[in-house]
């Protein structure tokens, strides 16, 4: 196995709302990757792509739509995927590429612009939850951390104002970071002051929603020696996904993260984490996140040794034993889920260096770890990276780096530059397969129905078809479960899955319900009602309330909510063995489903350029050094050489009228496949002199003749509201 | 160190599959797959899950896909790309020398999604080339693109639908094989000028699970293991005004990592079947060319009917491929057998890429 080293690293400024587009935002972190490598994109064999929800960038398909701005034109480039912990996941990706021997350098980028998605990008997860048994109670990302904090504080005792603290801190380190968003000396009493959004949590123990890049060069060792007086190396990896059924598991321990740990220090050598790893960067979406990711860090599900190293200040990156989050982390630096985790790995690679600048933590720094989280509370990813003495402070760009230094152009407003709205219908109907059919037809009837694995005597809920835990062993035996269970955790929320405050004061109390025999960890996540939500607390009894059964459909709204059970309870739980629904032509349903967000994409950089242009009738390209020629439309990189362009100083006036036709097309079908009343034809059209084309729609006369080369002009358009305006009519 | 196919398994395909639910679709696929690799869920080390968010209609798709194959807490990953990508990705896991036995999966639950076209679309660019029609006119610009670079006609794009159509009626797996002329492919309906409704495959759902592992564990587990000998993908240009879209400059990438690692230099010659992308019928040719073997024989392209016969499976369309190349490669293929010892498979991302993977397969492990 060849060795790994990181001998570059590259960003943007972390933002709320950049001008850039994805791709330009991915291209200024990739040219800056590869100057602090030295090397040119000639030298890189592969390039591997993080970037997490493909709803946030509002593209599907998103890594194909950014390989020209991760520097993979004419490359080996590959994507992956493992939603919040992908960044980590990314050098981990990139390890493979490396250490399997097939390339000798590989190049890292990530990237996620979260700004377009509307109405909130907190709204993209709503379809992360089970499209049956989830997504009808409106839940939210912030709905389930809620309910994580809550249980982590039940089991480990932190308090809110503890857990504001870590905060506090990481904003505090932010200060000192050139790509940070939100650094800035906060108080507990500011965090604790801040909104509530869904109890415990505040708007302060949240991370932001951010538009940002960043990238990484890998490479063997031969390679790394040559370039690096000191390479800092990635040591081990580790990387675990554990079940979608996220209420089957104690959400106070990530047991996933600790596997993914105990894989990458066991690479590493490591074998006592708390006393081998000098820099800790856990992911911290939320605050109370990096203590719950800590603990896994630190193989310790007792929780002691967090306890001790939080309440003797060892995570204080100036004074501290074990620095934690010594970038500022993704509370304080910014989230844009896949490039924050790559943020954190580049911090240990500017540590581990020495080049850290203000954030250089002060005493010897030999082997660091970063991680990353995601999913439905569900995936871990660890890589622990290591130097081999590298000089205390070591200056470079990266030492001294300021804001100023790093791309994105940061916006308040997207409808104050050139942009383009859409509104993808995204329409599905999901077929309910055996067990939840069994399920549904369950509620329907107003009874809970659970499938039994007689092997491990495991009751599941929602039932299944296979054991997944032992084999994917058939199951087949059905039952009638009890309607009551006991609360294992819970959220007082005041916000919708849109982020949107609930109106009127209204609270909603999501709940996850261990149901009664079905076991502990056999969880359902439901609302409760009819109850005070400051009555409401963890091991409180509850009972299903039903609708009505002339109201009820067969979904997981049969039950209106779970509601505190009063006085003794009676009798034996009952669980009695159904027979599950066959399945016909009659009986197999499917569940409507749709995607319910909107998009306003920035036109980015280029863009801006290409579309005020043709607002005033002109065409421009721009001209690019290293290929010697004007690119067409305007572009703010040479996707060869990977150099960055200014649409502006290296505009290139064009002719309009001086297009010919390269290829074309006659659709007759709509953007949902029905039959067009006038088919419309698309033209791709070369301009003199100019690399590249320009797509858009041809204005022709019925029976106009026209094909490959025939001339034809960019008409002049005053409202610019996407390729559509983009129009050329024949000469 | 050697990297081998363990075994495979397929759960589908069908135009529909009501009654099933995506995991069960998987774990079917998972079950045949482990029983075909004479391994159990113990002796997994980790999987690739090949699939893209929203053709699923989740967002973070990845986080439904270790209950199904039984890989819950271990080493799991998500490749939005081709199935082929997943393999590439899983071979270098191998080869990494931490893990022994890698699974790949991917499926297709098309029948479920009511608004293909407009997913596709939403793939566009949304400044440049997301226009308010098909987003099938860019097959049409290729195809036209292709047909005036080439030496090509559209009776030779033509010829492609009425060869795989016709192949399919020999695969048991496949729901659209089928007889047609020459005529009637070019006078269908049209949908982007020149590319008519017979010269896409309409969608399918299925499963596709492939077991991969060392040699060393290939020959202690497997029924009948298959060799790789060679992996390679790579990326054209996303922008697609300076793309040139009468060639595949991914498939000419990925063709030449594969052809150096397996010692492959006239690959016409050197190989006996060739497994590719036809989701459009010209990228069969298109792929054809940038693999060096335009001059292949047309009985040994797509044996199995390609996607056109088999249907549209989204990520899973390489899987399908790489199943049917193992099936021939075991001498397992029934009807469509042929005499092969060395199959290429490569896969194309669609529409509106040109990411593209090959693989090299083995029946017996050579020297290079």
């Amino acid at each position: 196995m060849s060795r790994v080293a990181v001998i570059g690293a590259g960003m943007t400024k972390f933002v709320r709302r950049a001008q850039d587009s994805s791709g330009e935002l991915a291209a200024q972190a990739v040219r800056m990757a590869l100057d602090d490598a030295g090397m040119d994109i000639g030298e890189i064999d592969a390039v591997c792509l993080g970037t997490a929800p493909d709803a946030f960038d509002g593209v599907h398909m998103k890594g194909e739509h950014l390989i020209a701005g991760a520097g993979g034109t004419r490359k080996p480039y590959m994507r992956h995927y493992v939603g919040g912990g992908t960044g980590v996941m990314s050098p981990i990706h990139g390890w493979m590429h490396v250490a399997s021997g097939k390339f000798r350098t590989c190049l890292v980028v990530t990237e996620e612009k979260m700004s377009p998605c509307n109405p909130h990008p907190a709204g993209a997860f709503l379809t992360i939850f089970d499209r049956l048994t989830e997504q009808p109670l409106e839940l939210t990302l912030i709905h389930i951390f809620a309910l994580e904090m809550a249980r982590l504080m039940h089991v480990y005792g932190y308090t809110e104002e503890e857990i504001a603290s870590i905060s506090v801190a990481h904003k505090r380190n932010a200060i000192d970071h050139p790509a940070a968003q939100l650094g800035e000396n906060l108080t507990v009493a500011d965090v604790m002051n801040s909104t509530l959004l869904s109890w415990p949590v505040k708007r302060l123990d949240i991370s932001p929603t951010s538009d940002g890049a960043v990238a990484i060069v890998l490479s063997n060792e031969r390679i790394a020696r040559a370039k690096k007086p000191a390479p800092v190396f990635i040591e081990g990896v580790g990387y675990r996904l554990d079940t979608a059924y996220w209420c089957t598991r104690d959400l106070a321990y990530p047991n996933y993260v600790a596997l993914a740990a105990q894989d990458a220090y066991k690479m590493a050598g490591v074998d006592n984490p708390t006393k081998q790893i000098d820099i800790w960067e856990p992911y911290d979406p939320f605050d109370y996140k990096a203590l719950h990711h800590m603990n896994a860090l630190c193989l310790d599900k007792t929780g002691k040794t967090v306890r001790q190293l939080f309440d003797s200040g060892a995570f204080d990156r100036a004074t501290g034993s074990h620095p934690m989050c010594p970038s500022g982390g993704a509370l304080g630096v910014g989230n844009p889920i896949a490039a924050t985790g790559l943020m954190k790995i580049a911090e240990l690679y500017f540590q581990l260096s020495g080049q850290a600048g203000k954030r250089q933590i002060p005493h010897t720094v030999r082997r660091g770890v970063a991680q990353a989280w995601g999913d439905l509370m569900q995936v871990g990813t660890v890589v622990v990276m290591g130097a081999e003495g590298a000089p205390p402070t070591f200056r470079s760009a990266w030492s001294t780096m300021t804001k100023a230094g790093l791309g994105a152009t940061p916006i308040r407003d997207v409808d104050k530059v050139p942009s383009v709205a859409d509104a993808p219908d995204l329409r599905y109907l999901w077929d309910n397969g055996f067990a939840l059919t069994t399920y549904l037809d369950g509620l329907k009837k107003g009874k809970l129905r659970g499938s039994l694995d007689k092997r491990t005597g495991r009751m599941m809920i929602p039932p299944r078809s296979f054991q997944e835990l032992s084999d994917l062993d058939p199951v087949t035996d059905y039952f009638d479960l009890p309607d009551t269970g006991t609360v294992k955790t819970y959220t007082l929320s005041h916000v919708n899955w849109d982020s949107s405050i609930l109106p009127d004061g209204r609270i909603n109390v999501f709940a996850v319900i261990a149901i009664d025999g079905a076991g502990e960890d056999m969880g359902l996540v439901h609302l409760l009602g009819d109850v005070d939500p400051k009555d409401v607390a963890i091991g409180m009894r509850v009972k299903a309330v039903w609708k009505p059964a002339e109201e009820r459909t067969g979904s997981i709204l049969d039950i209106r909510h779970f509601a505190p059970i009063k006085g003794k309870e009676k009798g034996k739980l009952a669980i009695t063995p159904v027979k599950p629904v066959e399945i016909n032509a009659a009986t197999a349903q499917a569940k409507a489903g749709k995607i319910p967000l909107t998009y306003k994409y920035t036109a980015g950089i280029a863009g801006t350029k290409f579309y005020k242009d043709l607002a005033a009738g002109k065409l421009t390209g721009t001209y690019a050094p290293a290929v010697d020629a004007v690119l067409v439309p305007p572009a703010m990189f040479d996707e060869h050489a990977m150099e960055l362009l200014d649409p502006e100083k290296n505009a290139r006036a064009l002719d309009p009228n001086s297009g010919v036709i390269e290829s074309f097309t006659i659709v007759f079908e709509d953007r949902q496949g029905e039959l067009l009343d006038d088919p419309a034809t698309i033209v791709q059209v070369r301009f003199p002199g100019t690399i590249g084309s320009v797509f858009g729609r041809l204005e022709a006369k019925v029976g106009a003749e026209f094909g490959e080369g025939t001339p034809v002009k960019l008409a002049k358009r005053r409202k610019i509201t996407g390729p559509d305006e983009v129009v050329f009519q024949l000469k | 160190m050697g990297v081998a196919v363990l075994g495979v398994g397929l759960s589908g395909f069908a135009p529909t599959s009501t009654g099933v639910s995506y995991r069960e679709m998987i774990a079917h696929a998972a079950k045949r797959a482990y029983a075909d690799a004479g391994i159990t869920v113990d002796q997994i080390d980790g999987a690739v899950s090949v699939e893209e968010d929203l053709v699923s209609g989740y967002s973070i798709a990845d986080e439904y896909t270790p209950d199904q194959l039984g890989v819950v807490r271990k080493p799991v990953y998500t490749i939005p790309g081709d199935f082929l990508h997943g393999i590439g990705s899983a071979v270098m896991q191998i080869r990494t020398g931490q893990f022994n036995v890698v699974v790949v999966e991917g499926y297709s639950k098309a029948s479920n999604i009511l608004s293909k076209d407009e997913l596709l679309r939403f793939a566009f660019d949304p400044v440049f080339h997301r226009f308010g029609v098909s987003p099938h006119y860019l097959a049409g610009i290729e195809m036209r693109t292709f047909l005036t670079e080439s030496d090509y006609e559209i009776e030779d794009v033509a010829e492609v639908v009425v060869k795989n159509r016709a192949r399919a009626l020999a695969n048991p797996v496949a729901p659209y094989g089928d007889r047609f002329a020459i005529a009637d492919v070019l006078d269908a309906r049209m949908v982007a000028y020149p590319v008519t409704e017979l010269m896409f495959p309409r969608h399918a759902d299925g499963a596709v699970v492939v077991v991969l592992g060392t040699d060393a564990i290939a020959r202690e587990c497997a029924r009948k293991p298959v060799y790789i000998s060679g992996t390679g993908w790579g990326s054209g240009n996303s922008i697609l005004e300076r793309r040139d879209h009468g060639r595949s400059v991914g498939t000419e990438i990925a063709a030449a990592a594969a052809y150096q690692e397996a010692g492959i230099g006239d690959p016409t010659a050197d190989v006996d079947a060739f497994f590719v992308s036809d989701l459009y019928a010209h990228r069969e040719l298109m792929h054809l060319e940038a693999l060096n073997a335009y001059d292949a024989p047309p009985e040994i392209v797509n044996p199995d009917g390609g996607c056109l016969g088999t249907g549209d499976l989204f990520e899973a369309n390489g899987g399908a491929r790489f199943v049917a190349a193992v099936q021939q490669l075991r001498g397992e293929a029934g009807a469509s057998q042929l005499p092969v010892k060395r199959a290429l498979v490569q896969g194309w991302r669609g529409l509106p890429t040109d990411s593209c993977a090959v693989a090299i397969l083995d029946a017996e492990r050579r020297a290079k």
